[in-house]
């Protein structure tokens, strides 16, 4: 099963694409994609409803968040009521540490996103401040990022045996699926897709030469 | 800077209030800058005519923010409009284009931090209808 863990839509305050429009795009396109999970900034879509476009059009769409810490942007999969009181998703400056640790308690599953962009990505903070407790995850395909930030996350994967997610960070409708992750077993729901990706029975995948290729 | 404290005292009251009146030819004259090709936006003879969804942009208040609001227009760059269609806008039509702070927020990007402060302005029409909101977002590096 392949799934976008990384998309943004127009609920995100720079996303531009409805979620309907991606659905479109994915069909039309013919894309070899069985779903995608929206990771609105800084927020969780708890008002938004999509299970008629995932009957409509064949397609699993989750809902997730990207917090902002103090060790960059992160991916927050099974946010509940327990986990936004927990935390106060608008901040910037969340620390890592605790956002690891509150979704850990509250039955959900924090992953550091494109850690190797400047700034916003987690491989710049270890060089200063060390690897953080807790990280078992990464995304070290993310169709956002430029040069070798890609690379640089992968080796840090590599190096830590940390597992590895892929997304399109997509922000935009043609941009849905440029990266993806796939999942041994298929899920269909948050729940499920949660345990996949803590066993580990997941890897990045880049659309190449009409198939999925893992660049690890 | 604190985002929360400079929301409360800015955000949410009107600060300035201009009027439009619209003409024919400057609603076809955009439509073609902008690629149009129906007759309902770029023919004043068209009897639907009517402006292109995005006229309102061309706008501007007198002012882009309330008066004693802290900028620092160095360290600022403009972060794009977008704007929410609501009715058509036409010929005759008499435009009174209400602005204030709708929202300022901080986000954090490879440049570092920023804080978006997104300007509302509310069109309405001479029947008190509305016809166009456009955000434009203002972007301050931190």
């Amino acid at each position: 099963m392949i799934l976008d863990l990384h998309s943004h839509s127009i609920v995100s305050d720079d996303g531009r694409a409805k979620v309907e429009n991606y659905c479109q795009w994915i069909r039309r396109k013919a894309l070899s994609l069985d779903g995608f999970v929206l990771t609105e900034h800084r927020l969780y879509d708890d008002e938004s409803d999509y299970r008629s476009l995932e009957d409509e059009f064949g397609l699993l769409i989750l809902k997730a968040s990207e917090v902002e810490t103090d060790y960059g942007h992160v991916l927050v999969f099974g946010v509940n009521e327990d986990l936004r009181a927990a935390l106060d998703f608008s901040r910037v400056d969340l620390p890592l540490q605790e956002v690891l640790a509150q979704a850990q308690g509250c039955g959900a599953l924090a992953i550091p996103c494109h850690p190797g962009r400047t700034r916003v990505g987690m491989c710049a903070h270890i060089e200063t401040r060390g690897l953080v407790e807790g990280v078992r995850i990464i995304e070290t395909l993310n169709g956002g990022s430029r040069g070798e930030e890609n690379a640089t996350a992968l080796a840090l994967a590599q190096e830590n045996n940390y597992h590895s997610t892929g997304g399109s960070d997509s922000h935009i409708v043609s941009h849905i699926g440029r990266c993806a992750t796939r999942l041994a077993t298929p899920v269909s729901n948050m729940d499920d897709l949660i345990t996949e990706l803590e066993a580990g029975r997941c890897e990045a995948v880049v659309w190449e030469s009409e198939e999925w290729i893992s660049p690890n | 800077m604190d985002i929360a404290e400079l929301k409360k005292k800015w955000a949410g009251w009107t600060f300035d209030e201009v009027r439009f009146e619209i003409e024919a030819e400057p609603l076809a004259e955009f439509s073609l800058a902008c690629g149009e090709t129906l007759p309902r936006y770029t023919d004043p003879q068209d009897p639907n005519f009517q402006a292109a969804p995005s006229f309102a942009a061309r706008f501007h208040g007198d002012r882009a923010l309330p008066e004693g609001f802290p900028s620092d227009r160095e360290a600022s760059f403009d972060g794009g409009k977008a704007v929410d269609w609501k009715a058509p806008i036409r010929p005759g039509d008499t435009l009174i284009a209400r602005s204030h702070i709708h929202d300022i927020f901080e986000k954090t990007g490879r440049s570092g931090g920023m804080m978006f402060i997104v300007h509302r302005m509310e069109f309405s029409n001479q029947n008190d209808e509305i016809v166009s909101i456009v955000d434009w977002k203002m972007i301050r590096k931190l």
